[in-house]
């Protein structure tokens, strides 16, 4: 076998691992590891670059902007301002028809612009607004999936962790793509919310309203959710702004959400120990993945398979937006059974090298940010789509009374939206990148 | 006497992680701090404070206003020595990112087995980063490598990594063994939530 047919081999192989339930890392270090011996011949390159391969991943200091981001998720979750931002948002469009849905999602995008993580938005959004949608007369179906749709917005709208991952794959920069994922991002939650207008009119029996709140009320709600607003502005903007690296920004937006829970008296040594313990998991679980992607990554680049698979695309000759099609169908496919970072890690470092050798007629920059958010989307749709959808189990598990079909159901009205919104943003870069110098 | 051996594991386990978020929480902090400083020796090196203020401006810098030096080596060192500790918390829980659909079906028996033989990969893998990062702390140790500003030597960055990583690597073996005993016996011993995406 050539190098390059074990390269090609390797792929498939480590499917089959990743299928049998083998952790994700796991089995990209265990392909990268095996592959290294077979291509060489002997486990020695294998070991030698294992000796400061583990530390030096984890030493990354890009990467510090991971955990940062989650311990300034786990905090907001704590510091009580998901109550504020929902009780705010439903002051002013509660009484509406579909009006209560509508405040979670806004507040959902809210939370999602001080917190990196779609679980830890969606699940901390559900625990305010799902007994209040209840309450409300909303069908346990579009109370789920709403919930389930809103927490994607918690990675869309910056800071985002998988946005991260994938600034740091394609090496490009953190606060363009963040400025990038912004429009996107409120593009998502108005879909999300014209979705939720158009159900409860198809279904007029499934959702109630709230009373109409006074005028003087709804300020005194908004002005309560100031603190959200300032750590935001404080973090994109700060690194937007270049007053500080993103990995700085990060750990701004984390004393912030921290700050804000110690006066809420949200933070205690319990709840300060969980949140702890929270972000040692999660953190633990994304960097074994980068570190086993690493390792799988350096093998495939031996093997040449990126730089020959992505030569071969080009050479068909075929439109690169139908090019760029197929990748986000294989996303959509890919999402229904594994989790978005996962799927960024497999298959970035094979689809960039492809979708910069093909000719846009942009700028290399401008493609790679393009192709980002896009990326970003359709992965974050895979936390919605059945049957492996992990915000629908989050938020159905809160929720005994409804079966997983009625949130099924349900959520294909929110993927169908999502659909859309991949397609304009295919059709029409500029939406993505007219913030972009 | 199972009991007492999973609680021994899991409170070191846990230790370990609440080890690592106080340490991520220094990080925070002290970035945070260098943030100030390096904002605080920007405007006493101003024109108007160099101008009007001169000598509060020139006595605030001698007394070490600035930024943290070497900061982004203790972040990089802190943060190797932070997720080494945290490794061992998401074994033991159970929270390492896996695809479920497509051994759903399976009978209890056979998910056994697989589950053995990926744990006892797990755990093998777990020893051989330790063994290798022992292996690169010597070589650390033989080039007299230093950092780059603060000067002092590699090795004890690998060191302190290095604490971690063994704990981590037993507590690989541990759940390897948990889950042979498993598959042996055909019983449920440890029941994991699974991971949070």
């Amino acid at each position: 076998m050539t190098n390059l047919e074990i390269g090609i081999v390797s792929f498939p192989a480590l499917l089959l691992l990743i299928f049998l339930r083998m952790p994700i890392g796991l089995a990209m270090f265990l392909t990268g590891y095996v592959g290294y011996w077979v291509v060489t011949g002997s486990p020695n390159m294998a070991m030698a670059r294992l000796k400061s391969a583990a530390y030096s991943t984890f030493a990354s200091e890009s990467l510090a902007v991971v955990p940062m981001f989650l311990l300034m998720g786990y905090f907001a979750t704590i510091g009580g301002m998901s109550r504020s931002l929902f009780k705010a948002a439903e002051a002013f469009v509660g009484h509406r028809r579909g009006g209560v849905g509508i405040a979670a999602v806004a507040s959902c995008a809210g939370f999602g612009a001080i917190c990196g993580s779609s679980l830890a938005t969606a699940a901390t959004m559900g625990r305010v607004a799902l007994p209040e949608l209840k309450q409300f007369g909303y069908g346990g179906g579009l109370s789920t999936a709403l919930l389930a749709a809103g927490g994607t917005l918690g990675i869309l709208i910056p800071p985002s962790v998988v946005l991260v991952i994938y600034a740091i794959l394609a090496e490009q920069n953190i606060a363009k793509l963040f400025l990038a994922a912004f429009a996107p991002g409120v593009l998502a939650a108005i879909g999300y919310m014209i979705v939720i207008s158009i159900y409860v009119r198809l279904y007029p029996d499934r959702a109630g309203t709230a009373e109409r709140v006074p005028w003087g009320e709804r300020m005194r709600l908004l002005l309560g959710i100031w603190p959200v607003l300032l750590v935001f502005l404080a973090v994109v903007g700060g690194i937007y702004g270049g007053i500080f690296t993103p990995t700085e920004g990060s750990a701004v937006g984390a004393l912030g959400t921290g700050l804000i829970a110690l006066f809420n008296r949200g933070l205690n040594r319990k709840t300060m120990l969980e949140s702890f313990t929270s972000t040692a998991r999660s953190t633990a679980m994304i960097f074994f993945i980068v570190f086993g992607a690493g390792f799988y990554n350096s093998f495939l680049a031996l093997t040449q398979v990126p730089q020959t698979l992505s030569a071969w695309v080009v050479n068909l000759g075929l439109s690169p937006v139908a090019v760029l099609v197929v990748i986000l169908v294989i996303y959509l496919l890919l999402g229904c059974v594994m989790d978005s970072l996962s799927m960024i890690l497999l298959t970035v470092p094979i689809f960039f090298p492809m979708m910069m050798a093909l000719d846009f007629g942009m700028s290399s920059e401008h493609v790679a940010i393009w192709f980002g958010i896009l990326v970003l989307i359709v992965v974050e749709t895979g936390l919605i789509t059945p049957p492996v959808g992990m915000n629908l189990f989050i938020i159905n598990a809160m929720d005994r009374s409804t079966p997983m079909t009625e949130t099924y159901k349900a959520v294909s009205f929110f993927v169908l939206s999502d659909m859309i919104r991949v397609g304009i943003l295919v059709a029409f870069p500029a939406i993505t990148l007219f913030l972009i110098p | 006497m199972f009991k007492t051996i999973h609680a021994f594991f899991y409170r070191i386990a846990w230790w370990m992680a609440v080890v690592g978020g106080a340490l991520l929480t220094l990080l925070v902090l002290m970035l945070c701090l260098s943030i100030l400083g390096r904002t605080a020796s920007t405007i006493l090196h101003s024109d108007w404070m160099q101008s009007n203020m001169a000598g509060l401006a020139n006595w605030l810098i001698g007394i070490g206003v600035g930024p943290i030096f070497g900061d982004y080596e203790f972040l990089t060192a802190g943060l190797a020595i932070s997720i080494f500790c945290f490794i061992g918390w998401c074994q033991i829980t159970g929270g390492h990112a896996t695809v479920d659909v497509f051994t759903a079906g399976l009978s209890d028996r056979k998910r056994r087995w697989l589950q053995m033989v990926i744990e006892i990969i797990f755990a093998l893998a777990l020893v051989l980063i330790a063994v290798q990062l022992y292996e690169g702390m010597s070589t650390y140790i033989r080039r007299r490598s230093t950092t780059f500003l603060l000067q002092y030597p590699m090795w004890w960055n690998y060191l302190l990594a290095l604490i971690p990583a063994v704990i981590t690597a037993a507590i690989g073996v541990y759940m390897a063994a948990v889950r042979t005993v498993e598959a042996l016996t055909d019983r449920a011993l440890v029941v994991t939530e699974g991971a949070e995406h």
